[in-house]
């Protein structure tokens, strides 16, 4: 995309007037998305994009300009308009470009560019038809598939340059289903760094099926209970709760900035001892893996906690000099459009001694919380709030009746050391991370847990 | 430079060329400036100057979409051969062509564009812009000395132009202008944390009293805290401006004419009928004299108006734009909106706001006995359902008890469904403010009656 030479001149402009660190982030995409609802496809939509990012580092400031282009002179009177934020002394050096190799090498078979639109809506088509005859209370199905391609150059003053191209397909049906006055929603997604081979993993219709199980099964909830009690934590979405509450605690930009519960407990037992977290962006064709981080450093498995102590946190190229610990390739960024920081993977809490179903019987009164919205966190306080979208009572052991409109709400910190016991039934869950305006893509990922007690937010007091 | 609307025309000119019924170019640029500050120091500063454009074409009553950033014209021709090979896959739908001025239910409006965009944002160098946060983080931090820190401080600017170009003969453009100061603080008082945030915004930099921002943020942040938790209960809840906007903002996603289609919307069928139980007026007005979200126009170019949405508590229009309007055979009320450049238009407010009254909050606090006044939410997104109504939102606030401020509470939750909440809003106060969200939100303090507090 930029040539080694071009690449090495811009770094070198970059630091003409002093700075520690110069990049390049070159980026092209394209991407298609196809969205089916009211039973027809209502919007078919493909983009092109290309653009560069350049990024100078001097001391603790960071300077930043992109362009909507990867030709050579509106990227050289870039580099020169930001070379001008610093002034120091001497000229910062660049050292010579040397590629970098990752060890993570995935195979794509179905590349998105072979595959047509027509098939595409064949695939949301029979998500619907999947999806309303599960049961004749759904009123509306909602489908997308999306897919990118991307090749991406990144190259720094450390001497590196990295070359990657990268697959993404992510599938989701939302459904809607009415009884009375009672309406309810159930979601299923399908998401991989891989092409449209995904679908002989999973068939579309069965994905439909079972956002349609949800929304007919909440149909019947009755209202949830509120106060404190016990909670059990499904399997797979279940570890949003994880990756909200104390994942971005342990993402180093968080720790700079005395915004974290997490700071100066390295080597501290912060959690109860069933607890192992991991981050890992090298599991294959997960959503959140990759070759390289977004500063082109090659991906790694990172041990967050292991049996409830912590060991390290995730950091980009910035926290990491500032912090003086190693880099962990978790500097991510949407796009050439923004400046990278550290974000999680795919994150998980390990698999532990207990099946689901020793679980759940453990439980004399609390909620069964199989599935959520989503949440959100203050990670200053680790306070946090989860919406619960699917989630049953538990009575004397077992699952009884289905609640709405339930959330839990706790303190990070304090709800791991609350973690009594940990399932074996690893499995994960694609989404979208939000943080400082940028959205990649992530896993969260655990077994079944159980919670000793936290707060209930329903109405029935 | 070149004129955006001149690159519109090129690219319409290269459409016109096209085997296709009808053709639309959407073009937006931008230049962006954000700077975040950290302990007296710049921790990053971007800019940028960027353009997209996003081409519709209609083709038997189907449609097609697809977008660019590059300029190039050879990727403008592929652009638009996408776009005519996407429409080959969508629905035929006989209301999907473009807007014509019969569609039209506001007249077009000449006057009021001066008042999107402030020549002074050109008058202050990047220098001045830093100094503005720094000066912003030294403020706060005096406010209190229990303030520990600053979680974030970002300043962000841009100057946005939109020019759209359609085979109907509609060829226009707007220019816009804003500036935005957010900051988030951290106080501490012994092993206790709380944190609180405040923003404002303005057409530019100079008319962003940054003097408010550091004294609502340092009380939000300080006021909390010594929080705990409380008993689970009923009770009544004093809703700040911050929060009430918040919850209006769901009242104005149902209003929006495709989700009522769609039956996403618990307004589906309830036109005409009784929504709040007290004679509340809400409305959305894109053309809001200093409104941040008022345009000439929306994005396919349907003029822009205001829109009476609840009159006295009794529902009385959806937010349309063109394709819906014609589906429930009225006119579009120019609620055409994109998220950018990348997108086809879809429905979505402008500045939706309840009308203010003359009470005070110390009047409404005054008579409210019991309660618990609400500083700030978190879990919106994920705890409310817009669609089933059901709301479940982690809150934090201040008890109150006879009538006063009695203690700080937190990690709590309210729970109530979106038809209860309206019906159990029972007033308004006089302090209106404004929050950008997909369009920008408006809504006094709020005292809503009866709803559920889960804690211990």
């Amino acid at each position: 995309m930029i040539e080694k030479k071009t690449a090495k001149k811009i770094l070198d402009i970059l630091k003409k007037s002093g700075g520690d660190f110069s990049e390049i982030f070159a980026q092209k995409r394209v991407s298609n998305n196809l969205r089916l609802e009211d039973r027809k496809i209502e919007n078919s939509n493909s983009g092109f994009e290309i653009g560069c990012g350049l990024r100078l580092i001097s001391k603790d400031s960071t300077f930043y300009a992109y362009v909507d282009s990867l030709e050579k002179e509106p990227l050289l009177n870039a580099a020169k308009v930001l070379s001008a934020a610093v002034s120091e002394k001497s000229k910062g050096s660049v050292l010579d470009l040397n590629e970098r190799k990752s060890n993570y090498k995935i195979k794509v078979s179905s590349h998105p560019f072979n595959v047509g639109q027509q098939y595409k809506k064949e695939i949301l088509d029979e998500m619907d038809q999947s999806a309303r005859q599960y049961n004749s209370s759904i009123i509306q199905v909602t489908a997308t598939i999306s897919d990118m391609e991307e090749e991406v150059f990144i190259a720094n003053s450390e001497g590196f340059f990295s070359i990657d191209s990268i697959v993404k397909v992510f599938t989701a049906v939302n459904v809607v289903a009415k009884k009375g006055n009672e309406i309810r929603t159930g979601y299923e997604s399908l998401a991989k760094t891989k092409g449209y081979e995904i679908f002989s993993d999973k068939k579309p219709g069965d994905i439909a099926i079972e956002a349609s199980r949800m929304a007919v099964t909440m149909l019947d909830a009755v209202n949830a209970p509120a106060g404190s009690m016990a909670a059990v934590i499904g399997n797979a979405f279940g570890g949003v709760i994880f990756h909200e509450a104390c994942g971005h605690g342990l993402e180093a930009d968080s720790i700079i900035k005395d915004a974290s519960v997490f700071k100066g407990k390295i080597g501290k037992k912060i959690a109860s001892s069933v607890v192992t977290a991991v981050d890992d962006c090298t599991l294959p064709f997960h959503w959140g893996s990759y070759s390289f981080d977004s500063e082109g450093f090659p991906s790694g498995k990172n041990v967050l906690i292991e049996e409830g102590v912590l060991k390290g946190y995730l950091s980009d190229y910035k926290s990491s000099i500032k912090m003086g610990m190693k880099q962990t390739g978790n500097g991510r960024r949407q796009s050439y459009k923004d400046i990278p920081v550290p974000r999680m993977s795919n994150t998980y809490i390990d698999k532990g001694k207990n099946t689901k179903d020793e679980i759940i019987k453990s439980v004399t009164k609390g909620v069964f919380a199989k599935e959520f919205a989503g949440g959100q966190v203050d990670p200053a306080t680790g306070d946090f709030v989860f919406g619960i979208s699917e989630g049953y009572l538990i009575e004397n052991g077992k699952i009884c009746e289905p609640i709405k409109g339930a959330t839990l709400i706790g303190n990070g910190p304090d709800i791991l050391m609350k973690i009594e016991a940990v399932g074996q039934d690893l499995d994960f869950a694609p989404g979208f991370c939000g943080k400082a305006g940028q959205s990649v893509s992530n896993e969260v990922g655990q077994p079944t847990i159980l919670i000793g007690s936290i707060t209930v937010g329903g109405t029935q007091v | 430079m070149v004129e955006l609307i001149d690159l519109c025309k090129k690219a319409a000119l290269a459409a016109s060329r096209k085997k296709v019924d009808e053709y639309e170019v959407y073009m937006a640029s931008s230049i962006h400036n954000e700077i975040e500050v950290f302990n007296g120091n710049v921790e990053s500063l971007s800019f940028s100057d960027t353009k997209g454009i996003g081409l519709r074409v209609f083709k038997e009553k189907k449609m097609g979409y697809a977008y660019t950033s590059n300029m190039n014209e050879d990727e403008i021709d592929k652009c638009i051969e996408k776009a005519i090979e996407n429409s080959r896959v969508t629905g035929p739908d006989e209301n999907n062509y473009l807007p014509l001025a019969k569609d039209y239910n506001y007249p077009l409006q000449t006057a009021g564009r001066e008042n999107l965009f402030s020549a002074k944002i050109n008058e202050l160098s990047t220098e001045d812009k830093i100094n503005m946060a720094k000066q912003l983080e030294i403020l706060a931090k005096k406010k209190d000395k229990r303030i520990s820190g600053v979680s974030e401080l970002i300043y962000d600017d841009s100057i946005s132009e939109v020019a759209i170009i359609n085979s109907n003969g509609f060829e226009d453009s707007y220019r816009t202008s804003s500036a935005f100061l957010y900051l988030g603080l951290i106080s501490r008082s012994g092993e206790d944390v709380s944190t609180g945030d405040y923003f404002g915004f303005a057409r530019c930099p100079q008319d962003i009293d940054i003097e408010n921002i550091a004294d609502k943020a340092a009380y939000r942040s300080v006021k909390l805290l010594g929080a705990k938790k409380i008993k689970s209960q009923t009770t009544d809840l004093l809703l700040d401006p911050f929060v009430a906007v918040q919850f209006l903002g769901i009242i104005a996603g149902i209003s929006c004419a495709d989700a009522v289609q769609k039956g996403k919307s618990l307004l589906a069928g309830k036109m005409g009928t009784r929504i709040f139980s007290k004679d509340f007026n809400i409305a959305d007005d894109g053309t809001l004299e200093n409104g941040m979200a008022s345009r000439p126009f929306d994005s396919e170019g349907v003029p822009k108006g205001r829109t009476i949405v609840f009159e006295k508590g009794i529902l009385k229009s959806y937010l349309y734009n063109t394709y819906t309007a014609r589906k429930d055979k009225t006119l579009s009320t120019g609620n055409a909106a994109r998220a950018s450049y990348k997108s086809p238009p879809e429905t979505g407010i402008s500045n939706f706001y309840i009308e203010p009254s003359e009470k005070t909050v110390e009047e409404i606090l005054s008579k409210t006995g019991r309660g618990f006044y609400v500083m700030d939410i978190i879990g919106l997104h994920s705890g409310t359902n817009p669609i089933s109504g059901q709301i479940s939102v982690g809150a934090k606030g201040i008890f109150i008890e006879k009538g006063e401020m009695a203690f700080p509470v937190k990690e709590v939750t309210i729970a109530t469904d979106i038809l209860s909440f309206c019906l159990n809003l029972d007033e308004v106060a006089n302090d209106i403010k404004f929050m950008p969200a997909s369009g920008y939100i408006g809504s006094s303090s709020m005292l809503v009656k009866d709803i559920t507090v889960s804690g211990t």
